[in-house]
């Protein structure tokens, strides 16, 4: 890494940290862009059809399909851009961006794998460093500005169906994000620092010291919240197409369009990396105390992407609710459950004293 | 760093105060508010930070919100007649305002004790710290706030809801 740094005339810390992040967030968008295939393959899997096999990489090689992906983003590059006459331009354009943009932020924070040091330096694999002391605030704060891009493209589209989309959507995030944070602020105060690292790193090794084990009530309640967070079935309504057509991205096509589903597969795997981060130990390796960076690295991706299917599999197998048992779901059940866990969890840590 | 957060403050008020688009104004208000977390976070106090966007954006949100539901325009009404008095008394006001806000910052202690060098510098805030100040230091104000929220908030529900 000296030689690249001398190469490129900067620093190594700087050679690191900008490596950092571009693999850290084109894996991220890479992942997001083959779990729309996921997607599609799990649900003809799951409804007993085929679903995407006949693309051909290079008209020649079918790998199960997976190429339909290049044959998407190119189709989509490729068809015309179409802005209704009476929409917001400025906003209609902006609205993509600024769905797309938080849901790959929040991936920031998450370590990816165990720190390690190389020549005396410490070198953590996670694009902020453990002790920003912004910690997993910082994912709930991200994850809070998402809605600004559904809300956007809902209200500058000026349709009605879009509206009604966006007024859910919103509606939604603003009722769940108090059942994150208060099942959040269980597993900060059980683990004593709210530095993902921290975290983690009391979470131990062993499966039932993870918190989904010492905090099951918790767990239940902010797995249930990403659902509505992320906008994903049993919980999106903002696009309910069979009430509402296609929810707030009704008037978008082409590229605009797909940068939208992108945001939301973006969000999904932040989504995940959070769940597993939070409640399955992170990085941590069933029964190994001490395992190596790459293993650890091995056991994030393999929690990570089990919970991105997870979201899948939900989605294809519960229907959609309805709006009103929505908002009775959020305020009157996980609400409560997450304010119980907490109360829970603060006494029996006034007992240990 | 300074002067990019800076910037995006500024222009981020400047443009609400502008736009005649209130929901345009909003957002507007969200990058002003980016921009003070962003300064936050150059203060050493990224907590700060953190809690500006999580606190402040879901508020501008409800505001957004209430903007769409209540507001059938979205557009700011022109003034009936022109109101010459009042415009020059405010600008003199926010002027006079201005004024001894500059005024206080330069006659401040914490200037002074800018200007000491050699002590160390105190470390970046964390939730921890702000935890222990607010039930150490500050318990009793802590409390009457979040009586005060209570009361607002049983207040909201029964006006909203009159047959409970």
């Amino acid at each position: 890494m000296d030689k690249l740094a001398s190469l490129l005339h900067t620093t190594p810390a700087i050679v690191w940290m900008v490596g950092k992040v571009v693999v850290v967030f084109l894996s991220v968008f890479l992942l997001a862009s083959v779990w729309t295939w996921v997607e599609r393959r799990g649900s003809a899997m799951i409804q007993d059809r085929i679903g995407p096999n006949r693309a051909l990489l290079f008209g020649r090689w079918p790998i199960l399909g997976l190429s339909q992906l290049l044959a998407d983003g190119i189709k989509f590059f490729f068809k015309e851009d179409l802005v209704p006459e009476a929409a917001n331009k400025g906003l209609f354009w902006l609205a993509p961006f600024l769905a797309f943009v938080p849901a790959l932020m929040g991936f920031a924070v998450i370590p990816v794998g165990k720190s390690f040091v190389c020549d005396g330096v410490t070198y953590h694999l996670s694009v902020l460093d453990p002790g920003n002391g912004m910690g997993l605030l910082y994912p709930l704060a991200i994850g809070g500005l998402a809605v600004y891009g559904v809300l956007l493209a809902a209200w500058s589209s000026n349709n009605k169906w879009s509206i009604l989309g966006g007024m859910r959507a919103s509606a939604t995030m603003v009722s769940y994000e108090i059942g994150i944070s208060m099942a959040v602020v269980a597993v900060f105060m059980v683990s004593g620092g709210y530095d993902p690292a921290e975290v983690i790193k009391a979470q131990g090794h062993l499966p039932w010291t993870w918190y989904v084990a010492r905090q099951p009530l918790g767990f239940l309640v902010f797995f249930t919240c990403m659902f509505a967070e992320t906008n994903r079935l049993p919980f999106d309504f903002a696009e309910g197409e069979s009430e509402i057509v296609a929810g707030f991205n009704t008037e978008y096509g082409s590229m605009k369009f797909s940068l939208l589903a992108l945001a939301e597969y973006s969000h999904l795997m932040t989504a995940s990396a959070l769940i597993a981060t939070l409640y399955f130990g992170g990085w941590q390796v069933p029964f190994m105390a001490d395992p190596p960076v790459l293993l650890s690295v091995a056991s994030f991706l393999a929690k990570m992407l089990f919970f991105a299917w997870v979201f899948v599999w939900i989605r294809w197998t519960l229907p959609r609710f309805r709006y009103d048992q929505l908002m009775h779901l959020g305020w009157k059940i996980l609400l409560p459950l997450s304010m119980a866990n907490l109360v829970f969890h603060a006494w029996r840590m006034s007992q240990g004293h | 760093m300074f002067i990019t957060f800076a910037f995006v403050t500024l222009l981020g008020a400047l443009g609400m105060l502008l736009q005649k688009n209130v929901i345009v104004a909003g957002l507007c208000m969200v990058a002003t508010f980016f921009g003070v977390a962003g300064l936050f976070l150059l203060l050493a106090n990224p907590v700060a930070a953190a809690l500006q966007i999580i606190v402040y954006s879901g508020a501008i949100m409800v505001l957004v919100l209430f903007v769409i539901m209540m507001l059938n325009s979205h557009e700011e009404e022109a003034a009936q007649t022109a109101r010459p008095v009042q415009r020059w008394v405010s600008v003199a006001l926010v002027a006079a305002l201005a004024f001894g806000a500059v005024k206080l910052v330069l006659t401040s202690a914490g200037l002074k004790d800018l200007a000491r060098s050699g002590e160390p510098m105190p470390g970046a805030m964390t939730l921890q710290k702000v935890g222990t100040t607010l039930f150490a230091e500050h318990l009793l104000g802590f409390e009457v706030a979040g009586i005060l929220l209570l009361a607002a908030m049983v207040g909201a529900v029964a006006l909203t809801k009159r047959d409970l």
